[in-house]
């Protein structure tokens, strides 16, 4: 089922975080403690979720080229496409003020830990990044709109959860002093975003062609083992002008 | 540097290394290793941003005691964007083929948590002219390390800088090629930009002490 | 922050203001701009039918269109027709270039009859048929035009994408990527197979023509597959008419 789908693949093809690097600052910076990634990625999902449809509906009804014609046939040739940017970025720093006045009063303690990061959830490139997405894949219905903020709510979720309790257990680990703390977290993510590409062989194929492509192994890289360095195997066609290459994880 | 008096030549200075906004600062990561697959964009988005950073920050600064605090993150989104989309239209009428090029990094730019930080930081608080500079410093200093990461990921991704073949032909086999040497076709891949930075932080956190964290 | 930004009203008026300032500061430049944006797309979808084609001024390894000044009168000189098929029907349109392909692919979404323009163009003595086609990429659209012989086989590409990754899929605008494309055949024993942008084709010379495929682009699988499903649902619409320049 189409919902289904696009449900997996915001998680882990597309992950906000792994495939297009948006989110990474509050990222980076909040993922020292597993109770605070949490709420944050719990608030993450939830702006998201209601973002992404929302901005679908202005889009559909009020930006897309011909998108005003439901107010008359003379109104069908304006395209207010260059004022996507401003009314998703309305609508996104609306959404998180209500998170913030919500937050702060139901949990006080998390509202003072996640400090100047909860309001910068409106820059957040993932949020925006994931109405611009849904903007440009054009995505066809409200109902597939909103399984997408979901889904790519998850995914961001997933990622900082796993780096934060990866951060959590390397505090007892012999980190050379001057890789400590964001050096090696950098390290880390890109070896963890390593691991998410063998998702990529998951659900390809267009929309047409859905089974004509075989799935590549897909290695369940437990997010927990990712501290060991995977072994990757560099395959390079020696003679392709554009090196097509095989990156094949050898981990059963 | 007989115009600018020794505290504000800092604000110049400082982002480029102490304070660097993407090794110290934590900010611009998203674009840092978005676009630096190639030297060639990475300049053109240092060039964008060193424009939407500084012209921004001086108009915040001039803005900055008549904006009301209860919106002023929305108002500096604003800002943002309605710079960046007057850079796209004007690209658009009067350099196309550059401006499609831009087009793909113009939602990155918005969003680029430096411009947001550095509004926040210190334009909210200090006069045009301290802000343009520090505006100016802040962009090259990222400017300088999305440089350097483009150019490792280009030179050793495709063996091109700036699409000139410098280190040979991997076709005809000539240059370096020659002699057994293969383009790393995973320093293209989005992960080794991750995987560059963390070593950039690590030589520079090695060459000054005080910037190592507390375990 | 003095106390008067903080009260309500103060932000209401600013709030209304700043809107009121900024959206008429776009809408106008927007406007002003419109018609200069709007020329210099009609320009360049004249310089890549006529790169496609052959018609251009590439040097060495750079994809270089012809000059803006001369775009108009080479485009009415190498271009003799331009056809627009519908449902079965086909007919001249000389603004045929200008057809929106996205909105014709919402069309047929709709299950409507969408148009498929066709330009026809003669050079040096050999015609050739030019077809623009649009996909999905990796982050967001990239389209083509594709100029084939009565055959099917393609006698040029030229691509173009709006948002694909610098050094990767961004590459399929480069000489490496499209010159492969020319000479390969689309139709198999008269099947219409399509190109598949294939990491395991291993031709990086393109050698083989009549395989269906050409080599994938390092870093760039997404947007090749982009690339390859493009070509095999927009191009499979004119296996008909060019069945029928055949037979008649």
């Amino acid at each position: 089922m189409e919902h289904i789908e696009l449900f997996f693949k915001s998680i882990f093809i597309d992950n906000m975080v792994f495939a297009t690097f948006l989110g990474m600052c509050s990222y980076l910076a909040v993922s020292k403690k597993v109770a605070t990634a949490v709420g944050l990625g719990a608030a993450v999902i939830f702006v998201l979720a209601v973002t992404v449809p929302l901005n679908w509906l202005l889009d559909q009804y009020l930006l897309q080229e011909g998108a005003l014609a439901w107010l008359g046939s003379e109104y069908a040739e304006y395209d207010l496409s260059f004022l996507s940017f401003i009314m998703f970025i309305a609508t996104i720093a609306t959404m998180v003020q209500l998170v913030e006045i919500i937050v702060e009063k139901f949990s006080p303690s998390l509202y003072n830990s996640l400090g100047i990061f909860l309001p910068l959830i409106a820059v957040n490139c993932a949020i925006l990044g994931g109405s611009l997405f849904m903007q440009s894949r054009e995505i066809p219905s409200l109902g597939l709109a909103l399984t997408y903020g979901v889904g790519s709510g998850i995914g961001w979720f997933l990622a900082i959860l796993a780096i934060a309790a990866i951060r959590e257990k390397i505090r007892y680990s012999n980190v050379p002093p001057a890789l400590r703390g964001l050096g090696i977290t950098f390290i880390i993510t890109g070896l963890m975003a390593i691991g998410f590409m063998s998702f990529g062989g998951m659900l390809t194929g267009g929309d047409e062609e859905k089974k004509e492509k075989t799935t590549e192994v897909i290695v369940s890289s437990k997010l927990e083992k990712s501290t060991e360095v995977k072994k990757i195997d560099i395959n390079e066609k020696s003679d392709t002008k554009e090196v097509a290459e095989n990156i094949k994880e050898i981990e059963k | 540097m007989g115009l600018l008096s020794k505290k504000d030549a800092k604000l110049i200075t400082d982002p480029l290394t102490d304070n660097n906004p993407i090794t110290i600062q934590v900010l611009g990561i998203c674009s840092a290793l978005a676009i630096t697959a190639e030297l060639n964009a990475s300049i053109v988005m240092a060039v964008s941003v060193l424009f939407v950073l500084g012209v921004g920050n001086v108009v915040i600064s001039l803005m900055r005691n008549i904006i009301p605090s209860k919106i002023r993150i929305i108002v500096q989104l604003i800002v943002v964007a309605t710079l960046v989309i007057i850079v796209d239209l004007v690209l658009k009428a009067f350099a196309y083929e550059l401006s499609k090029t831009l087009g793909a990094f113009i939602g990155l730019i918005i969003t680029n948590c430096i411009i947001m930080g550095r509004f926040e930081a210190f334009a909210l608080g200090n006069g045009p002219w301290k802000s343009f500079l520090d505006g100016i410093g802040n962009a090259v200093g990222y400017g300088v390390i999305l440089i350097i990461v483009g150019f490792f990921r280009e030179l050793l991704g495709a063996g091109t800088l700036l699409g000139f073949k410098v280190l040979g032909d991997p076709i005809e086999k000539t240059g370096l090629y020659a002699i057994g040497y293969e383009n790393n076709g995973f320093m293209l891949l989005a992960p080794m930009a991750l995987i560059v930075v963390g070593i950039l932080i690590w030589v520079q956190r090695s060459r000054n002490p005080a910037l190592i964290e507390e375990n | 922050m003095s106390k008067k930004t903080d009260s309500n009203s103060y932000t209401i008026i600013f709030s209304v203001g700043m809107v009121l300032i900024v959206g008429s500061l776009l809408a106008f430049l927007a406007s002003y701009f419109k018609p200069t944006i709007d020329e210099n797309k009609r320009i360049e979808k004249q310089q890549n039918i006529l790169y496609a084609m052959g018609v251009n001024e590439n040097e060495e390894g750079s994809v270089t269109f012809i000059s803006k000044d001369v775009v108009g009168e080479n485009f009415s000189k190498y271009i003799t027709k331009q056809l627009v098929i519908q449902g079965g029907a086909i007919s001249e349109n000389d603004q045929a270039y200008l057809i929106d392909i996205k909105k014709q692919q919402t069309l047929a979404k709709e299950g409507e009859d969408r148009l498929f323009p066709l330009f026809i163009g003669e050079k040096d003595g050999k015609t050739f048929y030019v077809a623009p086609i649009r996909g999905k990429g990796l982050w967001d659209a990239i389209w083509a035009y594709v100029a084939m012989d009565e055959n099917m086989v393609i006698q040029g590409a030229y691509f173009d994408h709006k948002g694909e990754t610098a050094g990767l899929g961004a590459n399929i605008k480069l000489r490496f990527f499209m010159d492969d494309f020319t000479g390969e055949h689309l139709l198999s024993d008269g099947q219409f197979k399509g190109i598949d942008v294939s990491k395991s084709n291993n031709d990086p010379k393109n050698e083989d023509k009549m395989d269906n495929q050409v080599d994938a682009i390092a870093g760039a699988t997404i947007t090749g597959d982009g690339v390859s499903a493009m070509i095999k649902s927009e191009l499979r619409n004119y296996v008909s008419y060019f069945k029928n320049l055949k037979t008649n």
